[in-house]
């Protein structure tokens, strides 16, 4: 029976279905870009001349495949979030990449041309250390992991594990590094802080301790960057408070202790308070490394250095240089340096490490965007060109993520930004009139200046618009003899103006490493970017538009309030949208935690939306604070009404401004902590419009919507997990009164909870702990067959509580996110867009969370359109907007309403961003693409023959007549 | 190391003992994913196929979830999979493919390890059909995301009863007069025989006429209106 109403459910929805891509409409209005996040480790694959390929581990927990020659992505692995699935090491050797993952648990080779795993294999728990590929003979066949008690060695081919030993002290001894030259010996390197160094060293065969000795380091602090293993086996460390370095042959007996060399002696001195790091070389893991090595001695100053005869002299001073990087082709190994040429560029040339000569014509000069940051990191890709030269190319990494691949001789190959695998919130703002638009706009806003000069300007105006119609009439024309691949759309920031449908937007998006863009909402191309320095990790971010591009003379103006996590104290940054620029508008300095902040409508005599910010004293700053604006603050304060939410306390309340910018406490809430925590707190969004107040019913009488703007929905979850006892609770709270309009609780359920709060109804998202489902529920809010105040909607004066109907529906897959589609006005049905952890966006009609869903059918039901109940939601790959363009890591949906009111814009962001438009009840203020003109004009033009030939016909006729 | 061993061992067992109570005759789930933290960890394997497609050209973009994204693993070059590290409990495991379909599995560890695989059925959670455990998943086909535009044919016009309703009595009209001879004399009688048989009764007024009458009559008087408009057209029939 069951089953039978799933069929007629789906048969139904068949009818019903409106929001699905068309085979013809894929990238017409839809794009999508793929990041991978801020690059931990890259890998150029050397192992053949032609090789495209670029192996980059990130901070995300992707492991990726890049094209040099275009920064396409070949393949990508997202694995889990969060520690478990951090990458750790990445090590290549031919076509293989061995990736150390989640803490030294497990470890992945990888067929790098396919994008498969070779193998896999679990090791033993225990804190990463470090990772090696140990060679033999010439040959790479192990890799080595060190963890903080062990030492494991396993086959690079299966992957099968050869031999695992303990460590010996490993309770006192900090073991970090590992050194094999493949002499068939491998040396693990650990410390005891502030005493002495301890050097093991394995067989390769059997993991037999071969000899074990420790040598005094009393100085020493950390392996890892001040130490390196340098030509056949020597250990070397640098030392600042001492201002040495240190010397000692791994391998042989007689040396017990440390030789030490005051950089004194080589002229040199580490800068105050830096750590010195060494890098050093090993360009074949079966072989020692070289003899050279690179000591940085202070944020801008490298050295390049050799050890010879057990002498280190100074091969060449870079002083100043930014980065340093080792890069080999072959036989031959180059060191790239990064020296600053003046404010805004950079060069890099290319020294042969073994002398520290130059190479000759090898400049590449490197442009730092002065809207970015410093470049961190420099990737070395060294060829050997046709004559035997090295030639080379590098990737440059920047503070704020931006990967600039270069080629000789300072040409920028791409670009990618990967700050935007991380944006944290985003805005939609409208583009701005073109000036001939704004031209007419500026008329009406004017005062009148007689009739006349109206007249007149009104053709003046009307003569550029034909001027601009004409220009643009040529320009198709001109374009149209072109062939169609020269014809480039480009899109820069001074011809960005709004179409006739309002369908392209700027979208403004804050990146959790703190830099802004703007993109082009039609093509995906970046306009501006904007670095903010200082931003300090985790920080949180809130975008708001004080003022749209409606106000023409005035530019449009976004507001980032910039919080810490920490402190809670927060700054403005007030911009451009459409520019990026900085505006100089005094800001209110916040010497105070922000706990809220409130956009009121109240204009400012510039157009600007007020903006308040509530500290932690409930006092409030108003942004901007003129004059005029505190005038209209004290005549309207008595209605302004804000809320509070403390989870740690579980204390909801209400506060109400005063006239003299205080507040008042109004209500509290007090939800008891030990049974349940607040998760959400959620209004209505300020932008929505409701077209209809009420729903007709099958006997043509109306159920009346109750429409509270003031609706506040509040998810608790219980704080005892046990699958029996867990609960989720709903609170639908007016934020004005304080006043609980309805309560419920799902019980044997748990969070993560993803709702939606719009028009009269809530939908959420739980996990049934007890049948392991996700489920669906739905509360709808009505007031009843009668409005009891048409006019106005007042949360004090609210005699009746609202009817409240409830259903809930199995839905057959994990969640990651919830949004609902927005329109202009309202009118167009609303659909939910469900981001899936496959990365699918599903868009699933509202129409099934329709709590007055029949369980039998009858004329009425029939008669509103009303889909019978059935348990199961349907999922139908026809629903996903995205087609085959997954998102992965969908972090949020953002829907913005278009000129249009068939047309909702979506933007999905997580790791990858994906923009389209839905249509959720078809496009029926436009015609259809695949509307046929050919057909609908030959119809015509056939009926105009018709009547022309009939007419002609019947003349003829009449006339025979007439004779006859 | 050993001494690790040992008690794990040790912990297993006691597990063990603590399983019996809910194996696999029990047909309510075990505990929740996720609540045993400190628990053996085991391995979900098996292996996925799409027929008729090289492994090469679809596993760098599949990857294995189970229960959302909990748990993550990759496929290997030759289709198989396994994903580590996962506690007892119950599982939805799902290949996800942009390109292709996959039927998701439910996978049900015990604390023991052991392992069982069955049809995902959310609405009986409990019923069992049992799929092959290590899983062997078959591709389903390519994903069909793109609804079919509705095309314009000659075929799909005629065939529309709307037009077959319009069609086929102008063809009755013109036709009919051609195939039967009404010259001949006989046959027009035979016609108005059957004419006259279709009218009931030829002594009753007929309505429609009365009523042209009646409202002729009106609407000179009143003058016009939509009425009379009306009644004017049905005199000139």
């Amino acid at each position: 029976m069951a089953w039978l109403v799933v069929r007629l459910a789906i048969s139904l929805s068949l009818l019903y279905t409106a929001s699905a891509v068309f085979e013809d409409q894929v990238g017409k209005f839809d794009w999508r870009e793929q990041f991978i996040g801020k690059v931990r480790f890259a890998l150029f694959d050397t192992h053949s001349q032609a090789s495209k390929k670029l192996l980059v581990a990130t901070d995300k927990n992707v492991f990726a495949s890049l094209n040099s020659r275009t920064g396409d992505l070949f393949w990508r692995h997202v694995d889990k979030t969060g520690p478990e699935g951090h990458i750790d090491a990445l090590l290549m050797y031919g076509q293989d990449a061995v990736v150390v993952v989640g803490n030294g648990r497990l470890l992945r080779s990888w067929e790098t041309t396919v994008g498969g795993l070779k193998w896999e294999a679990v090791l033993d728990t225990g804190s990463f250390q470090a990772a090696a590929l140990i060679g033999v003979q010439d040959f790479v066949k192990y890799v080595a992991v060190l963890k903080k008690s062990a030492i494991s060695l396993h086959d690079l081919s299966s992957g099968s594990q050869i031999w695992v030993e303990n460590l010996p002290d490993s309770d006192t001894v900090q073991y970090q590094t590992i050194y094999s030259g493949g002499n068939g010996l491998v040396f693990v390197l650990g410390f005891v802080p502030s005493s002495h160094i301890v050097i093991v060293e394995y067989k390769i065969e059997d993991g037999e301790i071969m000899k074990k000795k420790s040598v005094e380091a009393a100085w020493m602090s950390s392996l890892e960057n001040s130490c390196a293993v340098i030509s056949s086996g020597n250990l070397l460390c640098v030392d600042q408070t001492t201002q040495s370095l240190y010397t000692l042959p791994l391998q042989s007996a007689e040396h017990t202790e440390m030789r030490q060399i005051h950089l004194q002696t080589l002229d040199l001195e580490v800068a105050s308070g830096f750590q010195p790091v060494l890098t050093s070389t090993q360009p074949n893991p079966a072989q020692p490394p070289l003899a050279e090595f690179f000591l940085q001695l202070s944020p801008d100053h490298h050295i390049l250095l050799q050890l010879k005869d057990d002498l280190i002299a100074p091969l060449r001073d870079f002083n100043p240089s930014y980065l340093a990087a080792f890069a080999t082709s072959g036989e031959k190994t180059v060191a790239a340096v990064m020296t600053p040429k003046n404010d805004t560029a950079c060069s890099i040339n290319l020294f042969s490490a073994d002398t520290g000569r130059r190479h000759l014509d090898t400049t590449i000069i490197y442009h730092m965007d002065p809207n970015g940051g410093k470049p961190n990191r420099l990737y070395v890709h060294a060829f050997l060109k046709k004559d035997d030269s090295v030639g080379y190319r590098v990737m440059v990494q920047t503070e704020d993520l931006t990967l600039t691949f270069l080629q000789q001789p300072g040409r920028v190959v791409w670009m990618r930004e990967e700050a935007l695998a991380d944006v944290v919130t985003m805005e939609m703002v409208d583009l701005p009139l073109t000036g001939t638009q704004a031209e007419l706009e500026g008329e009406f806003g004017k005062k009148a200046d007689g009739l006349l000069p109206m007249v007149l300007k009104r053709l003046s105006s009307q003569f550029i618009l034909l001027q601009a119609w004409m220009a643009h009439l040529w320009k198709l024309f001109y374009d149209a003899r072109k062939p169609r691949s020269s014809v480039k759309n480009e899109v820069t920031i001074d011809t960005l103006s709004r179409d006739e449908f309002n369908l392209q937007k700027m979208m403004v998006m804050v990146t959790a490493s703190g830099k802004l863009f703007g993109i082009d909402s039609k093509s995906g191309t970046v306009l501006w970017k904007q670095y903010l320095e200082d931003i300090k990790p985790d920080s949180i971010f809130k975008l708001i538009v004080q003022r749209t591009t409606a106000h023409f003379p005035h530019p449009p103006q976004c507001t980032l309030l910039i919080k810490d996590k920490d402190t809670g104290l927060g700054s403005l940054y007030v911009f451009n949208p459409i520019f990026g620029k900085k505006s100089h508008i005094s800001v209110p300095a916040l010497p105070r935690p922000v706990l809220q902040t409130l956009l009121l409508p109240v204009i400012d005599q510039d157009y600007a939306k007020v903006l308040l910010l509530i500290d932690d004293q409930y006092k409030v700053t108003a942004f901007p604070s003129t004059k005029n604006v505190l005038q209209q603050l004290q005549d309207t304060a008595s209605s302004v009404f804000f809320y509070l939410v403390d989870s740690s306390q579980g204390k909801l309340s209400g506060f109400r401004l005063r006239m003299d910018l205080s507040t008042e406490l109004i209500w509290e809430v007090v939800i008891p902590t030990e049974v349940q925590k607040i998760v959400a707190v959620k209004g209505k969004r300020a932008n929505e419009h409701v077209h209809s107040q009420g729903r007709v019913m099958g006997d043509r009488s109306v159920l009346y919507k109750y429409l509270n703007p003031n609706l506040l929905a509040v998810i608790t979850e219980s704080t005892d997990i046990h699958q029996e006892r867990s609960f989720v609770g709903i609170f639908l709270i007016d934020g004005v009164t304080g006043r609980i309009v309805h309560e419920a609780v799902q019980r044997k359920a748990r969070g993560p909870v993803h709702f939606v709060h719009s028009e009269n109804w809530l939908v959420y998202v739980y996990w049934n702990s007890k049948f392991r489902r996700n489920e669906f529920s739905v509360l709808e809010l009505f007031e009843g067959a009668e409005l009891y105040n048409s006019t106005v909607f007042s949360s004090l004066d609210r005699p009746h509580p609202p009817q409240v109907l409830q259903q809930s529906y199995i839905f057959p897959a994990p969640i990651s996110t919830l949004e609902a589609t927005l329109t202009e006005k309202g009118i167009t049905s609303r659909h939910l867009l469900v981001g899936l952890p496959s990365g699918s966006i599903l868009s699933l009609p509202k129409m099934f969370l329709d709590p007055r869903r029949p369980e039998l059918i009858s004329e009425q039901s029939r008669e509103e359109n009303l889909i019978p109940y059935a348990p199961e939601m349907p999922i139908r790959t026809e629903w996903f907007i995205n087609y085959n363009q997954t998102v992965s890591r969908v972090r949020g949906i953002y829907t913005a309403p278009s000129g249009l009111e068939s047309t909702c814009l979506v933007v999905v962001y997580g790791l990858d961003i994906y923009q389209t438009r839905v249509f959720p009840s078809k496009q029926f203020d436009v015609l259809k693409d695949d509307y046929d003109y050919v057909l609908i004009s030959s119809v015509l033009f056939g009926l105009f023959f018709a009547t022309m030939i009939s007419k002609r016909l019947a003349e003829v006729k009449l006339l025979n007549r007439a004779w006859r | 190391m050993q001494y690790i061993k040992r008690l794990l061992d040790v912990y297993i067992a006691l597990q063990a003992l603590f399983a019996l109570s809910w194996g696999f005759s029990d047909t309510e789930p075990g505990p929740v994913a996720g609540s045993q933290s400190n628990g053996d960890r085991f391995k979900i394997e098996g292996r996925a196929v799409v027929p008729g497609v090289k492994t090469q050209d679809w596993i760098s973009t599949a990857r294995i979830l189970v229960e959302g994204e909990e748990y993550v693993g990759f496929l290997k070059t030759d289709g198989s999979f396994a994903v580590n590290d996962v506690p007892s409990g119950s599982y939805v495991v799902e290949i996800v493919s942009p390109s292709f379909r996959f039927d998701p599995v439910r996978v049900d560890i015990t604390s023991k390890g052991k392992m069982r695989a069955r049809l995902v059925n959310y609405i009986k959670t409990s019923e069992v059909l049992r799929q092959p455990y290590p899983l062997q998943i078959r591709s389903g086909g390519p994903h069909t995301y793109f609804m079919k535009r509705e095309t314009w044919g000659w075929t799909d016009f005629l065939m529309n009863p709307m037009v077959m309703m319009m069609v086929l009595p102008l063809l009755i009209i013109v036709l009919l007069p051609k195939v039967v001879n009404t010259n001949d004399p006989e046959m027009r009688k035979e016609m108005e025989q059957s004419m006259n048989m279709l009218n009931p009764n030829p002594e009753l007024p007929d309505v429609s006429e009365l009523m042209t009458k009646l409202f002729s009559k009106g609407s000179s008087k009143s003058g016009g209106g939509t009425k009379g408009s009306r009644s004017v057209a049905l005199k000139r029939r």
